[in-house]
């Protein structure tokens, strides 16, 4: 089952993602990107119906981009934030996209910033969260041993024993997951933890 | 589960001599799970008047957005502030506009009107309003709210009172609700200054 | 129409007379009286749904060095209500075994209560206590001969007997297994996440009864439906002592003081408009 989760730490922000795609009883693929990169310094990690998954985070990057290029300016991570729930919410008593998402940024004088957002368009800065049937695991794992000013290795070796306690206790675990980070230097793929390698 | 209580919610508002409380929980929950303890459910619309919605998160910050946008056309418009009763109207208004496909939220109206006098009044998701002079609740912890009130509320008390007695009535009503509290937020308006504070509660 | 349930009975020396409730002390269980109703399934649907309180729930426990260690919350839910803060969840069945409780309130307290009868029965039989295995293997049949009869029990025996300490989860619908870390309940996710990160099996008791300890905090911190004290339980050689019971409204203050943040605002002045 998909499993999508984040947390903010000292000068960067980090998201986790499982990359199994399925549907029903059947796994397509196991090396699916589900964490996109919106601009140099921001990500968005996203999970739900996979079709409105992609329509929606690909039409929420170009919109950022298209904004950049009017300006000349980015984006903050706070106002792309707001500019996604906008659109979700609009969507909500329309055309709903289902898809949960956690968006992390990095702005010049901010620092780094984590946002939740769900399907209803529930907009929230948290300091950690986390999507799915993962997140019963990995959020009182995050409460015990999150705390302010994470450095790179803490904020990694957590990621890590949230996924290892994913694997081992939920049923039907992605055996992927690919983990991004976001800091000063822009936004990057950090690692994958894979069990299977896809040819 | 009822759309009303899947994020869970509790807020309430009291009447004082020539001032009035407004408090809400803290909680921003998913059914049973806790997402958040520090969520805003109770936001300014000018010095002397408030709302708190309860219920759907998402409808609650929408509703928001769109009561600040019409009270920032009437200040353009108006060159003044609203009066509570006339902004109690534009939220029900509003409400009822929508009664086809309702906002899943029950505004909580508390202000200051001319000569100071304090106002307050609920409404239901479409926008039925319900003035009352004593004190106001919403959300999933309402009844325990109406008890604890029902209970505690003496008339023309003053700002001290009133703010020791709006938080205890919030605070013991969340912990019969399984869906509310984490923490609580208080906003106490006499004519002359704003209090706000933000109380420690129990976390379970 | 009578459920015959003596296939149940073997283990017990002496029964009582079968004819009715009220005369059979000795087995406070030797028949339930089923409903006049055709349709069955329909009554005990909306009989399960009339007696189901104690619904969120966490509960653990787990086997490490000393012995075992058995820890629960205490809230009793009904839909969004907090019935209370103070229930006994784990229920102490003879000095040396302790049972949980999670699902029903109603039949978590009886069938534990007719567990502890039964094994009362066994020592003065067989002149020993029964060991953790029998006393789990004899309330999973119990189980196992109501199901499907909508009963609602999630509960972990544990225990210390000749063998050492014994862990076991049971449910309604028959279950039994034998493990070293258990985690029952609505919060059992959430403190399975604590658990098994922090569980080591040579653990000092103190150690052990911290983990356990954090781990319903976390629970009850994220399930909207656990909450109350966590109560800790250790079971060793000589039988089980309760250790602890804090109120997590507490602990959560004990584990994150709160720090004076510049949130807080002080009095504002209101321009007279």
């Amino acid at each position: 089952m998909e499993s999508v989760f984040g947390l903010v730490g000292d000068g960067f922000a980090v998201v986790a993602a499982d990359t199994s795609a399925t549907s029903s009883i059947l796994v397509h693929k196991t090396n699916e990107d589900k964490i996109m990169k919106l601009d140099s310094h921001k990500l968005l990690g996203a999970s739900g119906e996979p079709g409105d998954r992609v329509q929606f985070t690909e039409y929420i990057q170009k919109n950022v981009h298209l904004y950049q290029f009017r300006n000349g300016i980015p984006l903050t991570t706070a106002a792309a934030a707001n500019f996604t729930r906008g659109e979700l919410a609009t969507a909500l008593r329309k055309n709903p996209y289902n898809v949960n998402l956690l968006m992390a940024g990095y702005d010049k004088g901010i620092g780094p910033s984590l946002y939740f957002i769900d399907y209803l368009a529930t907009l929230h800065k948290v300091e950690k969260g986390a999507f799915g049937y993962g997140s019963f695991f990995c959020l009182s794992l995050m409460d015990r041993y999150y705390h302010s000013g994470m450095s790179l290795p803490e904020a990694i070796k957590l990621v890590d024993e949230c996924i290892m306690e994913i694997r081992s206790r939920l049923i039907v675990a992605p055996p992927n997951f690919l983990i991004k980070i976001v800091d000063k230097d822009g936004a990057r793929e950090y690692a994958w933890r894979e069990s299977i390698k896809e040819a | 589960m009822s759309i009303f209580e899947y994020n869970g919610s509790a807020v309430v508002a009291m009447v004082g001599k020539n001032c009035f409380a407004i408090a809400s929980d803290r909680r921003l929950g998913v059914n049973l799970q806790t997402v958040a303890t520090d969520f805003q459910r109770i936001f300014k619309i000018h010095d002397k008047l408030y709302i708190g919605l309860s219920g759907l998160a998402t409808d609650v910050q929408t509703l928001h957005q769109r009561l600040v946008f019409r009270h920032k056309l009437y200040h353009l418009r108006e060159e003044r502030d609203m009066k509570p009763q006339t902004f109690a109207s534009l939220v029900s208004a509003m409400l009822y506009e929508k009664r086809f496909g309702p906002y899943f939220c029950m505004p909580v109206i508390a202000g200051l009107g001319d000569d100071d006098v304090p106002f307050i009044c609920t409404m239901d998701a479409i926008g039925a309003k319900e003035l009352a002079k004593d004190f106001v609740v919403s959300g999933t912890a309402s009844e325990s709210l109406y008890g604890a009130c029902e209970s505690m509320y003496k008339p023309d008390m003053e700002p001290e009172e009133l703010f020791e007695t709006i938080s205890q009535a919030l605070l013991s009503s969340v912990d019969r609700d399984c869906l509310s509290g984490w923490g609580g937020y208080v906003v106490l308006v006499t004519p002359t200054e704003v209090q706000e504070r933000t109380l420690k509660g129990r976390m379970d | 129409m009578k459920l015959d349930t003596s296939g149940l009975n073997s283990i017990v020396p002496f029964s009582g007379t079968d004819d009715g409730l009220e005369e059979n002390i000795h087995l406070a269980v030797s028949s339930f009286q089923l409903p006049r109703t055709t349709d069955f399934d329909g009554f005990q649907k909306k009989a399960v749904e009339m007696v189901k309180p104690a619904k969120g729930t966490t509960t653990l426990a787990f086997i490490f060095k000393e012995g075992v260690i058995v820890s629960a919350d205490s809230r009793a839910s009904m839909g969004g209500y907090i019935s209370s803060q103070s229930v006994k969840k784990i229920i102490e069945i003879n000095p040396y075994m302790l049972g949980t409780m999670a699902g029903g309130a109603a039949d978590c307290q009886f069938w534990h209560r007719n567990l502890g009868i039964k094994c009362r029965l066994h020592e003065l039989a067989n002149k020993r206590r029964i060991s953790v295995t029998g006393a789990s293997k004899l309330l999973a049949n119990i189980l196992y001969s109501y199901r499907g009869m909508g009963l609602s029990i999630g509960t972990m025996i544990a225990g210390w007997d000749e063998t050492g300490p014994g862990l076991y989860y049971v449910d309604a619908e028959g279950g039994r297994l034998k493990g070293k870390r258990f985690s029952v309940g609505s919060g059992s996710p959430y403190a399975y996440g604590v658990l098994d990160s922090g569980y080591r099996y040579d653990m000092t008791i103190e150690e052990a009864a911290e983990l356990a300890r954090r781990a319903i905090y976390h629970a009850t911190f994220r399930d909207g439906a656990s909450g109350g004290v966590a109560s800790v339980y250790y079971v060793g050689p000589d039988g089980w002592k309760k250790l602890s019971g804090d109120d997590v409204g507490e602990l959560h203050y004990k584990y994150y003081p709160v720090v004076p943040s510049p949130v807080e605002q002080e009095m504002v002045e209101i321009p007279v408009s």
